[in-house]
């Protein structure tokens, strides 16, 4: 019975436990080092949650909450017991506002997915093309110019791009508003700024993996046909080039978290990123924890998904050889 | 290939000499600008770009460039101090599990894996942001960002050469483990993690700036470049210039690093061909 089932099958799940194995030890790695973050912060916790408006607490009440939160156990029980609310979705209350940090996270996350998103879209809509142009008219005009103009994206800070982009086109131009707000409007400069430094290195990228696939002998066999040029291009070029494009979106979602702490504090998007920025302006540990966790979490979760895309997208790993 | 080789080497020539310039700048600069770079004249605040003020003033009438040159050393040596401790480390961790093998080996490649799971921005602002704010900590933030990679390169370079024939022939002349490693597998290992360095210096600029920006970096009255344009972002409509001519700045650091990371290159690669 087994043996009729395709082979592939088997196999594929195999490596995906394989890598979800990986994975959750990552996931202990992660939460351990975040922990450590904040058990090596200054600042005791039991004092934060008492203190309220500035006013002195007693020795003995603190000592009290810190018995009560298990603050007073060695380092280890203080790690499983962090991890067992983390399971349970409990990451404390942030110091500052008092809320879950859990809730807090969740209702800022849809403004950083959503800005994320927008830009992932701006950036795949525009470097495809022009990095399979770059690649068609290799060290030609085209080509040149693209790289100077990409040179100079990816040595300029993001922060440095937003504010030109505000200069330009809120405060010159006047078509955007200054402070993101939460209408479509707002989102769109915060996603070009977060977009620009990305596109010019996807062109490059698109470029690279263009060239390399042009090169193959399968692509000579093609004109020898008398394929036309675009034919060979748009369909098997592009095609075959899909693969290391999903590698590529893996990595640049870290890129993009990251990104994502300058831009949204500089336009006021109220989103994951700046909610770190002010915790962190606040001494807001547990919030700067939360977000920590939940971004290498999410991060992990993306490259799993990209490497699981990978195995049905490739049929030769698929297969379980290479 | 002689003709090449003379075009890398000249490009290595042009971006030492940009990198002497830069040095230059950043330590005898401070010394030699024509106005006092901290010192407020509300009277000039504001002032565009012109004659008594190549690059004009900010809000309290600081000359920008003399603040753009005093801040030069902030961002320069910062960036090399990061560059500096994560290559010793990354290297010294790397060449060890490469060297030892087994158990080490395999906990140490587990810990670089468990920091590159952590998107680098969102861990090198954790850090900052848990230490408090200082350019020490900013370095130390961004030293556990770009660790890994030495750690991870270093190591793959001593395991490729661990079992290269002079390395065994070393061995069965009874070189004992750390003569081996410090004058057989170092050497070797050098070149392709120096250019790494090399081309990592602009990026570690970037971040800086970034987390100094944010306000994780170095504090006020530093002229850093990142939090001088933050401080600026207030006034964008009123004196843009201060924006735009710190960014260019931080553009100009960044490509003599970059041209020197590229030319380096170029350069160890054609000395590995001949």
């Amino acid at each position: 019975m087994e043996n009729t089932k395709p082979a592939s099958l088997p196999v594929l799940l195999k490596s995906l436990l394989a890598s979800l194995g990986q994975a959750l030890l990552l996931v202990a790695g992660i939460t351990f080092l975040s922990f450590l973050l904040t058990y090596l912060s200054p600042g005791d916790p039991a004092e934060q949650m008492l203190r309220k408006g500035g006013m002195m607490v007693s020795e003995e009440a603190v000592e009290k909450k810190r018995e009560e939160l298990g603050l007073n156990e060695p380092m280890l029980v203080r790690y499983g017991l962090w991890v067992k609310n983390l399971i349970q979705g409990n990451l404390g209350n942030s110091y500052k506002s008092r809320k879950s940090v859990a809730s807090e996270l969740a209702s800022a996350l849809p403004y950083t997915v959503s800005l994320t998103a927008l830009s992932m879209l701006f950036v795949v809509l525009f470097a495809t093309p022009v990095g399979i142009l770059c690649a068609r008219w290799q060290n030609g005009v085209f080509d040149n110019v693209w790289r100077g103009i990409t040179y100079l994206f990816s040595s300029l800070p993001s922060f440095f791009i937003s504010l030109l982009l505000m200069y330009v086109f809120a405060l010159r131009l006047g078509w955007l508003p200054v402070i993101a707000g939460k209408g479509w409007k707002g989102i769109l400069m915060p996603a070009m700024a977060l977009a620009a430094p990305l596109s010019a290195w996807y062109i490059r990228q698109i470029r690279a993996i263009v060239l390399r696939e042009i090169e193959k002998g399968y692509i000579d066999g093609l004109r020898s046909r008398g394929i036309p040029e675009r034919t060979i291009l748009f369909r098997h070029v592009l095609k075959n080039s899909l693969l290391p494009l999903v590698t590529l979106f893996g990595i640049s979602v870290g890129n993009m978290l990251g990104g994502t702490t300058i831009v949204e504090s500089i336009f006021s998007w109220p989103g994951v990123g700046r909610l770190a920025v002010e915790s962190i302006t606040a001494r807001d540990y547990p919030m700067i924890q939360g977000y920590v966790v939940w971004m290498a979490l999410i991060f992990l979760a993306v490259n799993f998904l990209v490497d699981a895309s990978y195995r049905f997208l490739d049929p030769r790993v698929r297969r379980g050889g290479a | 290939m002689r003709i090449q080789t003379r075009h890398t080497k000249r490009w290595l020539a042009v971006s030492l000499v940009l990198l002497a310039g830069l040095f230059a700048v950043a330590l005898a600069g401070p010394y030699l600008v024509p106005h006092q770079p901290f010192k407020p004249d509300m009277r000039q605040a504001f002032s565009p770009p012109g004659a008594g003020h190549i690059l004009g003033t900010d809000n309290l009438g600081r000359c920008v460039f003399c603040r753009i040159v005093a801040g030069c050393g902030t961002s320069v040596f910062s960036a090399l101090a990061v560059v500096t401790i994560v290559f010793v480390f990354g290297t010294g961790m790397g060449v060890t599990a490469g060297f030892l093998g087994g158990a080490v080996d395999r906990v140490v490649m587990k810990i670089t894996l468990v920091f590159q799971a952590f998107p680098s921005f969102i861990l090198a602002v954790a850090v900052a942001g848990i230490l408090g704010n200082g350019l020490a900590n900013s370095v130390l933030s961004l030293c556990a960002v770009y660790w890994t990679t030495y750690c991870r390169l270093a190591r793959s370079l001593t395991v490729s050469l661990r079992d290269m024939p002079y390395i065994r022939a070393a061995r069965v002349c009874g070189a004992g483990k750390l003569p081996i490693l410090v004058k057989y597998v170092l050497p070797n290992a050098a070149p392709a993690l120096f250019v790494t360095a090399a081309l990592d210096v602009g990026s570690v600029v970037l971040s800086m700036a970034g987390l100094s920006f944010l306000g994780l970096g170095a504090i006020r009255p530093t002229a850093e470049w990142g939090a001088v344009m933050s401080e600026a972002k207030d006034y964008l409509q009123t004196a843009p210039w201060i924006i735009l001519f710190n960014g260019a700045a931080l553009f100009i650091v960044v490509t003599v690093f970059n041209l020197l990371g590229d030319s380096l290159r170029d350069a160890l690669d054609a000395g590995g061909e001949i």
